[in-house]
């Protein structure tokens, strides 16, 4: 396992939750985990072990990358960790939550309240207002939004005067930078990111992530994202590289350098 | 190219099912009329010709009055009889009376509803060679009180020869004694028909004119031909007959037939083209939908080389196969649904035994025609646009429909407005002879009006019928105003459909009120009588006019008037003209005297209407050129003026008695309601009055003695089951517009197959999911509905306008009805969503955010 190389601070939503709920039994310091998880579709000689016994911890507060070549496995197992697929054995956790004990109306409401999301493209809703599309969560729990919170994230992602304008009207940079407000708003305790910068053009996408390393270094927030790209795995604290289902290596504190050759190495 | 067709076909095979269904429903609809209607009419067809086989000529009065029910006669003297027996050639003459019964049954109620089949008198012809009718059992009839019924009426009223019968005629109940039992030819009657056969004397008496013949049959000898023997039977006739073939005698029977059956007819095709247009609109939308989620596949053909020739009639093709493949699809319904339909009729013994179906294939050509063309019609703009498509776009990321209101929209939209405004102001207001399809027109172009100008106000009315959604439902019914508004014009579409059909039942419904209330209210402002006799008879067998006088001479009774009904030609039209008492009338019923007097109408005067009087510019003391069934003068003097209330039907000449019964056969000298006038018209009174009225009035099969209250109520009752017939015939275009419904919200749910992914990821549960598109079904159902109400209410206000002097004097409107037709829709609009709501809520999230 590897040694978090920064003290986690403490998160703002824990703050906030001390008062209401009891502290809860710290299995481990995890954000997210996975034991023996195994994901394998197909049958015969179609038989695909997507995901090979991976077992896996995302720590909190920190921002891990997962690369891999094509079809190494890695959408398949941030797409299970955020409860979006199921395994075929083996286990995941959010927090201390066995996300197999769920059923879907359970799992909806995790996602909801405990995770947030930004995909590659298509992350906002084109009806809504980047506003309305920030505080889509928590409108769909029906709670009010923490508005100073959001603040922040607005201020921090820099869209204060795009806030009005519906999704057509920005450029893919903003519309990413709405995704990533919205994935922070509701303060989940882990995001998930599925090639946010998989789109855009690299100033816009240094912008995205420099977003994502300042969330995680301001805000303690967790994050997990999926790339293809070194430079962007350079911003996280850690690699994770997976080929064939399996995790076969990592690294901490990465480069780009570092991460392009350790990818050469395992042929991508 | 063909290929591509064919594959886009396939692949779009479950999008395509509602244009299907909606065409297949229409066209059923269309084919299962037609189908229907010609089979009855070619069985009746058959019947005439059976009927009329052997005559080969006939000789009938030449004096001709025009009704809207065919042309009728004046009966002819018996004397001309010998004249044609002697020209040589006739084999055999005889004269035929031919009147109205009714058959009693054994609980002295008629045998069969006065809806049912008609029933016959006729005379027992003794030639054998123009009887069609031969005896199963007993003998022929030969003196008053004998009868012979048909097989039918016998085995129905379970009657055998020796048994006493009563029968209903122009004179009254008279009981008969059965001597045989006739079928004509191989059936048992003539297409479900009763008839009685009497001999010549008694047959005459019956219908109240001895000496008399509604026509002479002649047959010929063999070898003589129909042309030939007219010719030489017209030279012996006397004047005022004429000799016409027995093929035109038969031909003269199957058109009089074929017109009632063609109104008919038409009245249900109208309801079958409303129900396709409506399903136009389903048409368009989906074709729109395809061309637009098929951009990019378009746009890559034109990028290959396909031109634009081939990508337009790539999907002119599609549409035609669908329309083409359902159009078939639709008649193959149809003629089950009028096989269906003739089962069901022939249960109620509406038509013959053994009406066969037959399918013209003019049914089936135009059927299919209509059917193919209106899918063709629709997809036109669809595939004009898909043709338009830029090879570019194949490059571009994201294809939307185009969703800009353009300014052309309006102007065109306002321009079919005005047309349509236009031909509703000529149909109603205008004297043209095409009124009623100027109407129609006018209604068409005013739907297209706001079809056109739909989009434009489709997003502001789906902002104001969703805020209070939006403000107290949550995110998903923000959401769902949302999604009602970001493709305007498909939703203004899917709300046309439902408009249309929303917008007649609004129509009628406000129509159908105003004439509720004016009726009632000119009862209650006109009828001063206390007791109103009724009758569910018409013709000879309703009341007879010397019946008000029986019930006049009743102790209770101040005064009884009764209203008879006949038909002439006044200034060369022909008009219904009524007979009364009018003095009489005028105790019962409040009419006023603008000029002249009423109560004094003599035996050669007239009175008319005041608004008749304004429109011809009359007044007392002109002069109107008339001619009777019966002759009669040729000349009334308007002897009066009135004003009226009172729900008279046509522009109301009034004779007087006297001179109605001169001019009338006695068998049309019937009445369809008595007024009764009390000495005591205290409740008391009232009470007392009953039981004799209703001792008197037991002589009289079918009549019924209301009071006024009950007679009120009985009218508009009528008038609501009429309504139920149009609303039932308006529910398929109602069900096709839901269906639209349906396919807009499955198509697109299948368009934002991501979004709802995204949606679904970030934490919107399913139950949101449902609900959000659920609201989006309502705010759209609720558009329509409320332009097709808005619309209806202006029709039907327009209408009343109109109508006025036809007795509709009050605009009223059913606001109850109106709420409850919004409730339903919207309730429908609930309904609509449940397919698609669940289709939605079911996507798999992981699939839908990873689809392309």
């Amino acid at each position: 396992m590897p040694v978090p190389l920064r003290v986690p601070t403490p998160r703002l939503s824990d703050v906030n939750a001390t008062q209401t709920t009891s502290p809860r039994p710290a299995i481990t310091d995890a954000a997210a985990r996975t034991v023996d998880a195994c994901k394998v579709y197909g049958a015969g000689d179609t038989l695909v072990n997507a995901l090979d016994h991976v077992t896996v911890e995302f720590e909190r507060g920190k921002f891990t990358a997962i690369m891999g070549p094509s079809g190494s496995g890695k959408s398949t197992l941030m797409h299970c960790v955020a409860g979006l697929d199921t395994l075929t054995s083996g286990q995941i956790f959010i927090g201390d939550v066995d996300l197999s004990s769920l059923n879907e109306r359970q799992l909806t409401r995790l996602r909801r309240d405990t995770i947030g999301f930004v995909f590659q493209s298509f992350n906002l809703v084109p009806t809504l207002t980047a506003a309305e599309n920030i505080t889509l969560p928590m409108d769909l729990a029906g709670t009010a939004p923490d508005s100073a919170w959001v603040d922040t994230i607005v201020s921090t992602v820099n869209l204060g005067d795009r806030l009005k304008h519906r999704p057509s009207e920005l450029s893919g940079g903003q519309q990413q930078r709405v995704a990533v407000a919205r994935a922070l708003a509701s303060k989940p305790s882990i995001v998930f990111a599925d090639e946010p910068t998989g789109n855009l053009d690299s100033r816009s996408g240094g912008e995205i992530l420099k977003f994502m390393r300042t969330a995680v270094d301001e805000f303690a927030q967790s994050i997990v994202m999926v790339t293809h790209d070194p430079v962007a795995a350079s911003y996280a604290d850690r690699v994770v590289f997976l080929a064939d289902g399996r995790v076969v290596d990592e690294i901490l504190d990465p480069t780009a350098e570092a991460v392009l050759e350790r990818q050469l190495r395992f042929g991508v | 190219m063909l290929k591509v067709t064919l594959r886009g076909l396939l692949a779009h095979k479950v999008r395509l099912i509602a244009t299907g269904v909606a065409v297949i429903l229409g066209v059923a609809f269309m084919a299962g009329t037609q189908v229907l209607t010609s089979s009855i009419s070619s069985s009746f067809d058959k019947i005439f010709s059976d009927v009329y086989s052997s005559i080969d000529v006939v000789v009938r009065s030449s004096n001709e009055v025009e009704t809207p029910f065919g042309s009728q006669r004046d009966r002819i003297s018996d004397s001309a009889v010998p004249a044609v027996q002697a020209v040589s050639g006739v084999d055999a003459a005889e004269g035929e009376v031919f009147g109205q019964i009714r058959v009693l049954g054994r609980d002295n109620k008629p045998l069969v509803a006065a809806q049912g089949p008609p029933n016959f008198l006729l005379n027992w012809l003794t030639s054998p060679s123009l009887n069609g009718w031969n005896l199963t059992d007993g003998a022929a009839p030969n003196g008053p009180d004998e009868v012979v019924l048909d097989a039918k009426s016998a085995r129905d009223g379970e009657f055998a020869v020796g048994d006493t019968i009563s029968i209903l005629a122009a004179q009254g109940v008279q009981q008969f004694r059965i001597v045989g039992v006739a079928k004509f030819g191989k059936l048992d009657t003539w297409g479900g028909a009763q008839a009685a056969l009497f001999d010549t004397k008694t047959a005459q008496q019956l219908v109240g004119q001895p000496g008399t013949f509604d026509w002479i049959s002649v047959s010929g000898d063999p070898g003589v031909s129909q042309t030939a023997l007219t010719e030489r039977v017209a030279a012996v006739i006397p004047p005022g007959t004429e000799a016409i073939t027995g093929a035109e005698f038969t031909a003269e029977n199957q058109d009089a037939f074929q017109k009632i059956i063609g109104i008919f007819n038409t009245f249900l095709l109208v309801f079958a083209l409303i129900a396709l247009f409506v399903g136009s609109f389903i048409i368009y939308n989906t074709f729109s939908i395809i061309v637009a989620q098929r951009t990019k596949e378009l746009a890559l053909l034109r990028a290959l080389g396909a031109s634009r020739r081939q990508v337009l009639t790539s999907v002119l093709l599609e549409a035609f196969a669908v329309g083409f493949v359902a159009s078939i699809v639709g008649v193959g319904f149809g003629v089950l649904l009028a096989m269906g339909l003739n089962a069901l009729m022939q249960s109620f013994g509406f038509s013959g035994p053994d009406t066969p179906i037959i399918i013209p294939a003019s049914a089936v050509i135009s059927s299919v025609l209509v059917g193919t063309m209106i899918t063709l019609a629709s997809a036109i703009l669809p595939a004009r646009r898909a043709a338009s498509i830029a090879p570019i776009a194949a490059m571009r990321d994201v294809a939307v429909e185009s969703t800009k209101t353009s300014k052309r929209r309006i102007v065109i939209g306002a321009l079919l407005l005005v047309g349509g405004a236009i031909g509703l102001w000529f149909g109603l207001y205008g004297n043209s002879d095409s009124a009623l399809q100027l109407v129609g027109f006018g209604a068409f172009l005013v739907f297209m009006g706001f079809t056109v100008i739909g989009p434009v106000i489709a997003a502001p009315m789906a902002r104001v019928l969703g805020w209070p959604m939006a403000r107290f439902g949550g995110v998903s019914s923000r959401i769902a105003r949302e999604n009602a508004m970001r493709n305007p014009k498909r939703t203004a579409t899917t709300a046309s459909a439902l408009m249309i059909g929303v917008g007649l039942v609004g129509f009628i419904s406000v129509t159908a009120q105003s004439l509720k209330v004016s009726l009632v209210e000119a009862i209650n402002t006109s009828v001063t009588a206390q007791y109103v006799v009724t009758t569910d008879s018409f013709g000879a067998t309703a009341l007879p006019l010397s019946l008000a006088g029986q019930i006049t001479a009743l102790p209770e009774v101040k005064v009884a008037a009764a209203v008879g009904a006949g038909f002439a030609n006044i200034d060369g039209k022909a008009k219904v003209v009524l007979g009364t008492d009018p003095a009489a009338l005028q105790q019962v019923v409040t009419i006023t005297d603008v000029s002249g007097s009423f109560a004094d109408l003599s035996d050669s005067g007239v009175a008319i209407p005041k608004t008749l009087a304004a429109d011809k510019h009359l007044s007392v003391g002109d002069t109107l050129a008339v001619s009777f069934l019966q002759g009669g003068p040729s000349e009334l003097t308007i002897e009066s003026v009135y004003d009226t209330r009172f729900p008279i039907q046509g522009p109301g000449y009034f004779i007087n008695a006297q001179l109605f019964a001169q001019v009338t056969p006695p068998d049309q000298q019937t009445a369809q309601s008595i007024y009764v006038g009390l000495n005591d018209s205290s409740d008391a009174g009232i009470a007392e009055a009953r039981g004799p009225l209703d001792q008197l009035i037991a002589t009289v099969p079918g009549a019924k003695l209301q009071s006024v209250k009950e007679f009120t109520k009985a009218q508009t009752d009528q008038a609501n089951q009429f309504l139920v017939i149009v609303y039932v015939l308006l529910a398929l275009a109602l069900i096709i517009a839901i269906i639209g419904v349906i396919n807009t919200l499955l198509l697109s749910v299948y368009e934002r197959t991501r979004e709802l992914g995204l949606l679904r990821a970030v934490g919107m549960s399913r139950r949101q999911v449902r609900s959000s598109i659920r609201a989006e079904s309502v705010i759209i159902s609720l558009i329509g509905t409320i332009i097709g109400l808005g619309i209806g209410l202006v029709f039907g206000w327009a209408l009343v306008q109109a109508l006025y002097d036809e007795g509709i004097t009050s605009f009223a409107v059913p606001w109850a009805q109106l709420v409850t037709i919004v409730i339903i829709a919207a309730l429908a609009g609930v309904g609509a969503a449940l397919y698609p709501a669940r289709r939605a809520a079911r996507l798999d999230v992981l699939r839908a955010i990873s689809s392309e």
